[in-house]
């Protein structure tokens, strides 16, 4: 059986920096911070950690109701991706066979806040005559990829990827898998992920967030920089079309790139810390599956959450492999931690840098950490033609991602 | 409780759970018919009429027979006087 190509044909993205692919890059090119203080975030006891990347939501009622009250916060940032996707790409659904089309929507928590607020209403008297009937499809772990898919009308296959800061990676493997198999023509891939102090809390539990810059946010997070002290949370969605290659061509679809090589291995070690041996095996086999050696690849885009450990883990493996041949930012220092959104948002940028052939640097890495030096990283904009683009994504479970994508 | 006060409480729950434009909500106007509720929202209607009115009318046998706004109207006036005796 002949696998069919799959290519990249559309971007849609929800971030700090706004609604719109456009908006994210002017943030980034601009080296401009979404972060900020959280007010209200203190009443939660023992929450060090009190900065954020939120989405100012706009247009939310563009979405019929009816469509919209199945939706918690992250499922409007999906729906609106996917919706600038779409267009992007140029599909017209009306006109589509809707049965070869499908979405693959990941999420860490799903939606916290719709979570959050069902609990608090329930629990006091566990009294369950104050729920109403569309708060269990917020509360869901696929609400994101169910309300895309009912939003659009969409027929096809219908999966949701929870992997944490894998999701959106894992989403996108999942949805190049099946058009290379022939099962679906275009699948709408992605992550989607909403703020809530809980969240920020699950990791600020393990002593892993940001404190220290409570009183300088946007100094926050600090990727790779000897001054890192831990993850900022940020929200938003990002959503990419997946096409079948022959039928992208066919259209005279404009075409970001084609998808050669998908890789996810879990180092079986720690639920929580990263391994360097199992991303440095994960990143080796994406190369093998591209059919490409180290130096074939431009550009990387790190998965850096800035934490300690995970920064250093991912600097030695990417040192391991390329040494310090290969330019490498993030553009986590700009919108926080995206989470269950962080791959396609992340890659929808580098798609964008690739387009422009200019790597913007990773904003607030000022100064190299020892423990992450030997890999080149991007500290003012470099331009250079990028035909290759490796994006990594590490995840609590020991799960390592990486994709490859190729200009055609 | 005044009948208009009942009438006002109810339309505002319509007006803000449910997008209604004030115009449309007549007494005459049927819940699913004209005003386009659907089995979920009937579900979110109760619950924010027991919110609203402090009273429990889930388990209500003649809350099936609901089809306009002034049904709603004298059901839940029903309820509220029951309630008071």
């Amino acid at each position: 059986m002949t696998l069919r190509r799959v290519v990249i044909t559309g971007i849609g993205v929800v971030s700090p920096f706004g609604n719109g692919v456009a908006e994210l890059m002017k943030g980034v090119e601009e080296g401009r911070s979404g972060v900020r203080f959280m007010e209200g975030w203190d009443q939660y006891i023992g929450l060090q950690s009190l900065i954020a990347a939120p989405v100012e939501m706009q247009g939310e009622k563009n979405i019929p109701r009816q469509k919209r009250r199945s939706m918690g916060r992250l499922s409007i940032f999906a729906a609106q991706a996917a919706d600038e996707a779409l267009a992007d790409a140029g599909i017209a659904l009306a006109n589509e066979d809707r049965w070869r089309i499908g979405c693959v929507v990941g999420s860490t928590m799903g939606s916290a806040r719709s979570i959050n607020e069902t609990f608090e209403i329930m629990l006091p008297d566990h009294d369950l005559t104050r729920l109403n009937s569309t708060m269990f499809f917020h509360c869901m772990s696929h609400t994101a990829a169910i309300n895309v898919a009912q939003y659009l009308e969409l027929n096809g296959a219908i999966m949701s990827t929870s992997a944490a800061c894998a999701s959106a990676l894992h989403a996108l493997g999942t949805g190049y898998d099946m058009i290379r198999l022939g099962r679906q023509d275009v699948m709408l891939c992605g992550g989607a992920e909403e703020l809530h102090p809980t969240v920020t809390a699950s990791f600020d539990i393990l002593y892993a967030t940001s404190t220290k810059y409570n009183d300088n946010p946007q100094k926050a997070p600090r990727p790779f920089d000897r001054d890192r002290d831990g993850i900022v949370c940020g929200e938003g969605s990002g959503i990419l079309v997946l096409e079948d290659y022959e039928r992208a061509v066919r259209r005279n679809a404009k075409i970001y790139a084609e998808v050669t090589g998908f890789c996810t291995t879990s180092s079986g070690l720690h639920v929580s810390q990263s391994n360097k041996e199992s991303m440095v095996t994960c990143i080796r086999r994406v190369l093998d599956e591209a059919g490409l050696t180290p130096d074939k690849i431009d550009y990387i885009n790190a998965h850096a959450t800035a934490t300690l450990q995970g920064d250093q883990e991912e600097a030695e493996a990417i040192r391991e492999v390329f040494g310090a041949s290969v330019p490498v930012s993030c553009i986590k220092g700009n919108i926080g931690h995206t989470l269950g959104a962080a791959g396609t948002i992340e890659l929808a940028a580098a798609l964008k840098m690739m387009e422009r052939g200019v790597i913007y640097p990773t904003l607030n890495l000022e100064n190299v950490s020892q423990d992450c030096e030997g890999i080149q990283h991007v500290m003012q904009p470099v331009t250079k033609q990028i035909r290759s683009i490796l994006k990594n994504g590490f995840a609590f479970g020991g799960i390592n991602a990486a994709l490859v994508c190729e200009k055609i | 409780m005044t009948e208009q006060e009942i009438i006002d409480i109810t339309n505002k729950v319509f007006e803000e759970s449910f997008e209604i434009e004030p115009e449309r909500l007549i007494p005459e106007a049927n819940i699913f018919v004209d005003l386009g509720l659907d089995s979920l929202d009937i579900v979110d209607l109760v619950v924010a009429l027991q919110n609203s009115f402090g009273v429990k009318i889930r388990n209500e046998e003649s809350i099936r027979e609901i089809r306009t706004l002034q049904d709603l109207y004298q059901f839940i006036s029903a309820i509220k006087s029951v309630k008071k005796a």
